[in-house]
């Protein structure tokens, strides 16, 4: 991967992260997201899928991290080097871990607040498109943010990053704590828009189940490394997957397999 | 070089919590309290008395604030109020006829008995809110004390201490009081060195760090901060009482004002927080700095042939203390005493500087 | 105690307290936005005031005029502040941070002596002397204009917060993280709200020192505006707007009651006693929202 594939929109080629000089938290990780595809990056809790979309939008600094070796490129340029709000000048949009909206301000308000670089045009657009997409939120939007439900604080903290007018949305979680009616409904306008708006999508989760029907690709990442790369299809096929992330091992006996003595194939 | 120690090798536990355990530093002390004891001998009584006593007895002073600061991370913006109940309780004690010896004492322990006043804000509150309330508590010692007739003596008042008498013996000679300050500022000094060693030391750096996690571990932070706050206004108390009778000789509320405050808090961070050395650098820097400015300033503008009003000169020393907080804070923030530790360390290894300690 | 004269120190009292608000907005409007206490309020006041009188005295402007040049100076002079001295102390621990606010109210204070000489200086603003009568009362004219300057000054930022500039401070103030992620650049958002608190003090140093006229007291300021905003919660303009009515209130009637009392100087230690009283009664003060770190 030396050269970035002209139709990627985003390339990570080996990236390190070290937070606070010491702790290494992802080694060494490449990735690659085509424009207008839709990809997931799958991984247990810690294994460094958060870590790995900062350094993309450039929120390390305010955690003390730094990405010490490697590029991230997006669209063939070097971005390593910018300010987080210069990278979403660019259109890189980052959906934070525990929606994490500004509960004082009312949704309308949120999604004021997230268009700071754009003209006031701009703006009511992308205000009919967000609500277009998120009725829900057109209903509540003179209710302070923190007063809102956790799937209509989801569909805020999407809103508010479509509200940038983003070339690659990246979201971090966007299942977590969520009823599973309500995860398939913002999978489903996720899809929606990656459809209708062409915007390239890297979806960051745990939930590899609802996550692998919506992406065309996955990444596997574990201990700060990837250590699988396939279509959606072929990972959804794959036993192992099956078995650590899928949760395919239904129709085993547990008495009769040692179960914790498996190891992942990709370790060996 | 003088240091030289290139690891551990340590054989059993007495050595490895040894307060100095490597001889350099062990000499270093040695003459460093040599050239103190003796230093009235070749010392000119104006230095010893003007420069040398109020910096003992201002480090003694820092090292009780760093006790709150550095060591149980409480925030203290009445340190000068607390010195100020000593000073008062050791004068009036004193002039009730209490040998001076118990008197100091007293003050000790009617500003400890004051300080956990100031400990009860710390048990129900915390940074910006603990500050804020010391704050105002020495604005309230300050209005009692100058407003209370008993205390004072009246408005601008200044109440005169009488002179020190140990063992029935006085003490005026510019010697003794600086002999005073020195014992008063070596006692506190080992007490603060043996802290550290201690279970008390180490439950402050406890609740210091993360109160509710000392607490999930059994250290009682409620009963630690208290112990801290009665501490250190102790030596807050008998330092304050000590700086009367060894160098003002008289006591005004303004001796203790805000502004003092500030200054002991200025000593500590540029001193460096929790650190004993940088607690005499702090307290020399800050007390001298002035005195220097000024001359610094004066030859400055006899040399560019400026002619600086005295309202100027006056404000200028004052600003740069203002800035010199300001650049500790963004350069070093943990003072001179980790440039200090940075040298040490550095000549620690030397000239092998790839060795790890 | 006549109460007719109670009424009157407690309707001079308010305003006084309104005048005190002008302090406490600028404090608050620092603490919203980076939870930074700015302790160098006070001095910033006094620094306004003398700016103010520099374009006035030596360079000669109308008042008029070296009013809004004093502003615009001084809001570059806030942001040059924050620049500085505060930016690079972002995620310190408290204590370092208290003590740079601390360490820049003494630099501005004595910086401004040094430059410009501690002689009290009078502000003539065109304010007469002479007291307002509401049917028996006498109303002090300098005060009313600067309480009703205060409330003009509140409503104007209740305004300026429905703004979608305003919209992105709140922001900030609510999540740091969150508003990187959407592009906002917290730290500009941090330096305006300096320089909008710079031009606060200011316009209050220009008010109190056509009071009282311009010398180094106006930098004890800060402990009234400090009582004024943690009794309103730190962070709510609103709460500093109606705290500073309510210890104004407070003082001028303690001070009417209990000077002749007490033999004088009743203020300050009604503000103490206000400030000890509020942090460990109701720490978040009358609107505060944070949750204070209670131990």
């Amino acid at each position: 991967m030396s050269e970035p594939i002209a139709a990627s929109v985003l390339t990570l080629n080996n990236v390190e992260v070290v937070y606070d000089y010491v702790s290494l938290a992802i080694k060494g990780v490449s990735l690659d997201v085509p424009e207008g595809g839709m990809v997931a990056l799958l991984g247990a809790n810690g294994a460094g899928k958060s870590t790995t979309l900062k350094s993309i939008s450039g929120l390390l600094a305010a955690e003390r991290g730094e990405v010490r070796r490697g590029d991230v490129r997006f669209r063939g340029q070097a971005i390593g080097a910018l300010m987080p709000q210069d990278r979403v000048r660019l259109g890189i949009a980052h959906v934070l871990e525990g929606r994490r909206v500004f509960e004082h301000l009312t949704p309308s308000e949120n999604l004021i607040a997230a268009s700071a670089l754009h003209s006031r045009q701009d703006m009511s657009r992308n205000m009919e498109m967000v609500y277009s997409y998120f009725p829900r939120l057109h209903e509540r939007r003179a209710t302070p943010a923190g007063y809102l439900s956790g799937g209509e604080q989801q569909m805020l903290a999407i809103g508010r990053a479509l509200m940038t007018q983003p070339k690659l949305l990246m979201l971090d979680e966007p299942s977590l704590g969520l009823a599973p009616f309500l995860v398939a409904e913002i999978f489903q306008i996720l899809s929606r828009i990656n459809r209708e708006e062409g915007l390239s999508i890297l979806l960051v989760e745990q939930n590899a189940i609802a996550a692998l029907e919506i992406v065309s690709h996955g990444y596997l990442i574990e201990s700060g490394r990837i250590v699988m790369h396939d279509s959606a299809e072929a990972l959804k096929r794959n036993p192992d997957i099956q078995e650590f992330y899928l949760g395919g091992a239904e129709n085993k006996n547990f008495r009769d397999i040692k179960h914790y003595r498996r190891r992942k194939r990709w370790l060996t | 070089m003088l240091y030289r120690k290139a690891g551990i090798f340590h054989t059993d536990y007495a050595a490895d919590r040894a307060l100095f355990p490597i001889p350099a530093d062990r000499w270093t002390i040695g003459l460093l309290l040599l050239i103190a004891a003796t230093a009235p001998l070749y010392m000119n009584s104006l230095y010893l008395s003007s420069y040398l006593l109020p910096w003992l007895v201002w480090t003694a002073a820092t090292l009780g604030l760093n006790l709150i600061l550095g060591w149980a991370g409480q925030f203290h913006l009445g340190y000068a109020a607390v010195m100020g109940i000593g000073a008062y309780a050791a004068v009036h004690a004193v002039r009730t006829g209490i040998p001076w010896e118990i008197a100091i004492v007293l003050a000790g322990f009617t500003a400890a008995v004051i300080g956990i006043g100031f400990a009860f804000a710390a048990l129900r509150v915390k940074g910006l809110y603990l500050a804020l309330s010391t704050l105002a508590l020495q604005f309230v010692m300050d209005w009692t004390i100058s407003h209370v007739q008993a205390i004072s003596g009246g408005t601008q008042a200044t109440l005169q201490a009488p002179d020190i008498r140990l063992l029935g013996i006085p003490i005026t000679s510019d010697a003794g009081l600086y002999y005073i300050a020195l014992v008063w500022c070596l006692l506190v000094t080992s007490f603060m060195l043996n802290l550290k060693r201690t279970a008390l030391g180490r439950a402050l750096v406890a609740v210091r760090e993360k109160d509710y996690a000392a607490a999930v571990i059994g250290v009682n932070s409620f009963y630690f901060k208290m112990v801290a706050f009665a501490t250190s206004s102790f030596i807050g108390g008998v330092t304050g009482a000590i700086l009367i009778g060894t160098f003002y000789h008289a006591v005004t509320p303004e001796q203790f004002s805000v502004d003092v405050s500030i200054q002991a808090l200025a000593m500590v961070i540029v001193g460096g927080l929790g650190s004993i050395i940088g607690s005499y650098f702090g307290a020399a820097f800050i007390l001298l700095m002035p005195g220097v400015m000024n001359s610094f300033i004066s030859w400055l503008a006899n040399l560019l042939g400026l002619s600086l009003s005295l309202e100027t000169l006056a404000h200028l020393p004052q600003a740069l203390y203002g800035a010199l907080i300001i650049v500790f804070l963004l350069v070093e923030p943990l003072g001179l005493g980790k440039i200090y530790n940075n040298i040490r360390d550095y000549l620690l290894v030397w000239p092998f500087g790839y060795v790890k300690k | 105690m006549d109460a007719l004269l109670l009424l009157e120190s407690a309707i001079n009292g308010a305003l006084v307290g309104l005048m005190y608000a002008l302090v406490a907005m600028g404090i608050v409007l620092i603490y919203k936005s980076s939870s930074v206490p700015n302790l160098a309020q006070g001095s910033m006041t006094m620094l306004g005031a003398y700016v103010v009188l520099a374009f006035a005295n030596n360079a000669g402007a109308p008042m008029w005029l070296a009013i809004p040049l004093g502003i615009v100076t001084m809001f570059f002079v806030g942001i040059g502040i924050e620049r500085v001295a505060l930016r690079r102390l972002a995620g310190r621990p408290i204590i370092m941070i208290l003590m740079m606010t601390l360490g820049l109210e003494i630099f501005l204070r004595a910086g401004t002596m040094t430059i410009w000489g501690g002689t009290a200086r009078p502000m003539p603003i065109g304010i007469s002397d002479a007291p307002l009568f509401l049917g028996p009362l006498l109303i002090n004219r300098a005060y009313a204009v600067g309480a009703a300057i205060a409330i003009v000054m509140f409503v104007l930022f209740v305004a300026f917060f429905r703004t979608r500039l305003g919209v992105v401070l709140r922001a900030i103030s609510d999540d740091y993280t969150a508003a990187w992620s959407v592009g906002i650049s917290v730290e500009r958002g941090v330096a305006l709200s300096w320089a909008m608190s710079a031009v606060m003090a200011t316009i209050a140093g220009v008010l109190w020192s056509s009071v009282q006229g311009a010398d180094q007291s106006l930098a004890l300021l800060l402990l009234k505006g400090i009582t004024v905003a943690v009794l309103g919660g730190m962070d709510s303009l609103g709460g500093a707007l109606l705290a500073s009515i309510l210890l104004g209130v407070v003082e001028g009637v303690a001070s009417s009651v209990l000077d002749p009392m007490i033999g004088g100087a009743s203020r300050e230690l009604v503000d103490a006693a206000m400030l000890i009283l509020t942090i460990m009664i109701r720490p978040h003060g009358l609107f505060g929202r944070h949750d204070i770190e209670r131990v």
